[in-house]
């Protein structure tokens, strides 16, 4: 008898590719903030939970908004958020004289995030209902209607900032301000207001994380836990600092947790991402894609 | 002489405690070069710097057509009209020439003729760069670099503009058509020049007036012509 046999392909790769997407949006997401401040954000999984809760909690829970108007809101919230944490924490903390305070910083801020959350909307997981929660079937295949919308969504929110990228004024600004700080002054742009509206969209970027994360897990402090840190392995996989690398490292890491469990136990399904990140650190890293040093 | 566009008033610039400029004044005219010159570390970077509003000085005052600027932050002092060529260039090496110079323009609201219309002046001035406008900037030459970065300030049309060693790093062939070129920025486009080069000679040669730079001090000041004669500027600064 083979391993293969009983095993449903399509099932594991839609959701091999969602998660994979999952991953590949928190990479870009912190990504973002690395390549305009050079600082690694830290409290980013604080971000996830922060955008999680205000949409579960707040406007689905609560106040029992249309889910549309929920989202609306929860992604308007998170990017002013984004601007308060940037022009308050981040914009001063890249000034710093030494990398080590300022990583400081954001893993306090991550807890102060935390106990945040926790004091305003309890303690105890909950779901969002009727949120995302159907799911599709295909023959013998399940398919969960989130993993749907994950692909679907990431694939958008990423063509949507290689655009911003490449099309827009304050896009091209980002990427100056990315490569040389002095230069981009020099060109006349404001580096903090730039890096203020990085910040802003990394912010919008967890908020979506947060959202779909919803249906996938309970509303909890620690509910994005485990994906934050394999979304930072796919960064390092892929190559730290380039978006492609960032989107390949990510579906990367979903496949193979997804397809390794074939051949192992699913409890060791976790340390697969971990251990590939070690091996790449041994031997490549520079990760897939080798950044050029500037 | 006519209009003053640009005056420092006796600026004093830190580094944390370490001063670094003291009371240092200079002025720039309509129409004019003016080249700073000095040994390594003299504060020639630092005054340009601080005119760009990367360092603020401490005491004294910057004033641009008439403006205090000395407090303004960098993107500000842009909007006025200054342009700075930075040492050592800092092109954005992933961006390609085109794009570059778009940038260039950052603080102009062109619309995309203008836009186009700039760029081919650029390539006029520098017809290499046109035939590598799709090519990434970290991928030009030391030289094509240079003339990326001048370029790349003269697109938005500054009211002044100011060179920080445009022949470091450079071969000697390539240092005479940069000089070529700023000398003909300021005659044919009519833009005042400030320029800081380790290069004496060249730099007394191009320029109406020099200021020289002695440990964060102005010891010299004259016409260049009159400099290029001097026993004392010879010995330090020509080799002889």
């Amino acid at each position: 008898m083979s391993i293969f046999e009983g095993v449903n392909w399509l099932q594991l790769l839609v959701t091999a590719i969602a998660m994979g997407c999952i991953y590949s949006l928190i990479a870009t997401e912190y990504t973002l903030i690395y390549n305009a401040t050079g600082l690694v954000n830290f409290a980013h999984e604080s971000f996830i939970v922060l955008g999680a809760y205000i949409f579960a909690g707040t406007f689905e829970r609560a106040l029992q908004f249309p889910h549309w108007l929920a989202i609306a809101l929860t992604l308007v919230s998170m990017a002013a958020f984004g601007v308060l944490v940037a022009s308050t924490i981040l914009n001063p903390l890249r000034n710093l004289q030494f990398v080590t305070y300022a990583m400081f910083g954001t893993m306090m801020l991550s807890r102060i995030i935390i106990e945040i959350c926790r004091l305003s909307w309890g303690s105890l997981p909950f779901t969002v209902k009727g949120f995302l929660r159907e799911s599709i079937n295909i023959g013998s295949t399940v398919l969960s209607e989130s993993y749907i919308y994950i692909i679907v969504i990431s694939i958008i929110v990423i063509s949507l900032l290689q655009a911003f990228f490449k099309l827009t004024k304050a896009g091209k600004a980002m990427i100056c301000v990315s490569q040389n700080k002095d230069a981009a002054a020099l060109m006349g742009i404001n580096v903090s207001a730039s890096i203020n509206l990085t910040v802003a969209i990394s912010s919008i970027i967890c908020g979506i994380i947060g959202i779909l994360c919803a249906p996938l897990y309970n509303v909890s402090s620690n509910m994005v836990t485990s994906a934050a840190t394999k979304g930072f392995c796919a960064g390092v996989i892929g190559g730290f600092g380039s978006y492609p690398g960032a989107i390949i490292g990510g579906i990367l890491i979903g496949l193979i947790e997804q397809f390794g469990i074939i051949f192992i136990p699913s409890v060791w399904k976790d340390a697969l991402s971990f251990g590939l990140m070690i091996i790449f650190l041994l031997i490549r890293p520079g990760g897939i894609i080798k950044r050029k040093k500037a | 002489m006519d209009n003053k566009i640009l005056s420092l008033n006796g600026i004093d610039v830190y580094y944390g405690e370490v001063q670094a400029l003291f009371d240092i004044s200079l002025d720039v005219y309509e129409g004019e070069i003016v080249s700073i010159i000095g040994s390594n570390g003299a504060g020639k970077t630092t005054t340009m710097r601080s005119i760009m509003g990367l360092r603020h000085p401490k005491k004294g005052t910057i004033v641009f057509n008439g403006e205090e600027i000395q407090k303004l932050p960098t993107h500000k002092v842009v909007d006025r009209g200054i342009v700075y060529v930075p040492e050592g260039r800092l092109v954005f090496p992933d961006l390609s020439v085109e794009v570059n110079l778009e940038m260039g323009a950052y603080s102009k609201s062109y619309s995309k003729a203008e836009m186009q219309q700039m760029m081919e002046e650029q390539y006029d001035l520098f017809p290499r760069l046109k035939e590598r406008k799709n090519q990434l900037a970290g991928s030009l030459s030391g030289g094509e670099q240079q003339m990326l970065a001048i370029a790349r300030g003269l697109m938005s049309d500054p009211k002044l503009i100011m060179f920080d060693e445009p022949s470091l790093g450079l071969a000697p062939v390539i240092v005479d058509d940069v000089f070529k070129v700023i000398v003909r920025i300021n005659k044919e486009k009519n833009i005042p020049i400030l320029l800081v080069e380790q290069n004496a000679y060249m730099a007394l040669s191009i320029s109406n007036r020099t200021y020289v730079l002695e440990n964060g001090v102005i010891t010299t000041s004259g016409k260049s012509s009159d400099l290029i004669e001097s026993d004392e500027i010879r010995k330090a600064y020509l080799g002889g």
